[in-house]
């Protein structure tokens, strides 16, 4: 396989595939809780759910963490839109859902429990004190005959 | 919300590895068992991750994209009926979800000379485990100058190995049969970047 002919360069496919994944491995890990904080996302009773899409990943950039900002998801037919604003050290989210609709909101932050809520007619909600942590969003839609659920990935607010 | 198991036996994929603790683990988690969730989740995010970021997402977008590949595993578990698809499953919904067209393909991936002479000069260790770390300098300096085609190839040729799972071929569309000799090819044109390198020691 080598055909290098250089004495003592022999680098064997095996020295070079272990090469590669000290590569990745030690370049390029997962952040150390990203399994935990996939696990925590998991965590519903209900698993049949549809999966959201954060969006618009600029101004998200900015909310990671930072306390205060929009942040858009969407799922299919359905666009979400969170306003964060801090408040100490918890959170107001002044929230939209697109088409509108009196859907239950419920938001689950990681060692916090849940807080829940129905948005209006207009499809308009609010979730005051909200704890700040790893959060996700969870939307019922639909009614008794065609109920769905759509969750976000988790993120850190 | 973790219901508590009613007993503390060991769960039926214990000492298992590779396929066969993922097939364990698949068939547990379909019975609703969300330790075996768990230890999937566990054991091959990893890949997942590498997989999103080989497809040039930053490690923000990487991070929500692991989780809807995930999320979307499990919230539709009894589509996925061979456990030993389920590796090939993981790697064809990230690349997809990364490609997703919402505008979140970013730069290509930022594996680049300065991440590599970045890596941290080893902690003081034996010598061979130095000789070790400099070799790899070498390797990764090799790695980064390769044709985008061939780094991709030779990461999932790692990847997978670790899964146990024969997909390259799948996963990046090639015949069967020309994965050995391109992968061959790749790893004969790193050999010609060490040695083009110089630095003989």
């Amino acid at each position: 396989m080598n055909d290098l002919g250089a004495p003592g360069e022999a680098f064997s496919d095996e020295m070079i595939l272990a090469g590669i994944g000290r590569f990745l491995d030690e370049l390029d890990p997962p952040p150390d809780d990203l399994v935990q904080r996939v696990q925590f996302a998991l965590a519903l009773e209900d698993l049949d759910v549809e999966v959201a899409r954060w969006e618009r990943l600029d101004t998200l950039a900015g909310v990671r963490g930072g306390g205060t900002g929009t942040i858009t998801f969407t799922v299919s037919d359905l666009t979400v839109m969170i306003n964060l604003t801090k408040i100490g050290k918890l959170h107001r989210i002044d929230g939209w859902l697109v088409p509108a609709g009196q859907y239950g909101v419920e938001v689950r932050v990681a060692e916090h429990g849940t807080s829940s809520t129905t948005a209006d007619e207009g499809g308009r909600f609010v979730l005051d004190n909200v704890p700040r942590g790893t959060t996700q969003i969870l939307v019922h839609l639909g009614d008794v005959s065609c109920r769905r659920t759509v969750v976000t990935p988790t993120v850190v607010l | 919300m973790t219901d508590v198991q009613t007993t503390e036996v060991d769960p039926p994929w214990e000492g298992l590895t590779g396929a066969e603790l993922h097939a364990a683990c698949m068939q547990a988690a379909r019975e609703g068992d969300r330790r075996a969730m768990d230890r999937l989740v566990a054991e091959l995010t990893p890949l997942v991750w590498h997989v999103a970021r080989a497809n040039g997402l930053d490690r923000s977008v990487a991070e929500d994209v692991v989780q809807t590949v995930w999320l979307a595993l499990f919230s539709q578990l009894g589509k996925l009926r061979d456990p030993k698809a389920l590796a090939a499953w993981l790697i064809t919904t990230t690349r997809r979800e990364a490609t997703h067209p919402f505008g979140r393909r970013m730069q290509p991936v930022p594996l680049s000379d300065e991440v590599a002479e970045a890596m941290p000069s080893t902690q003081p260790a034996p010598e061979d485990e130095a000789v070790r770390a400099d070799r790899d300098r070498r390797v990764w300096r090799a790695f980064v100058r390769l044709p985008h085609r061939c780094q991709d190839l030779l990461r999932l040729t790692v990847l997978a190995g670790r899964a146990e799972y024969q997909l390259v071929a799948e996963t990046l569309r090639m015949p069967r049969g020309s994965v050995g000799p391109t992968r061959g090819r790749c790893l004969d044109q790193m050999r010609d970047l060490l040695a083009s390198e110089g630095g003989t020691r």
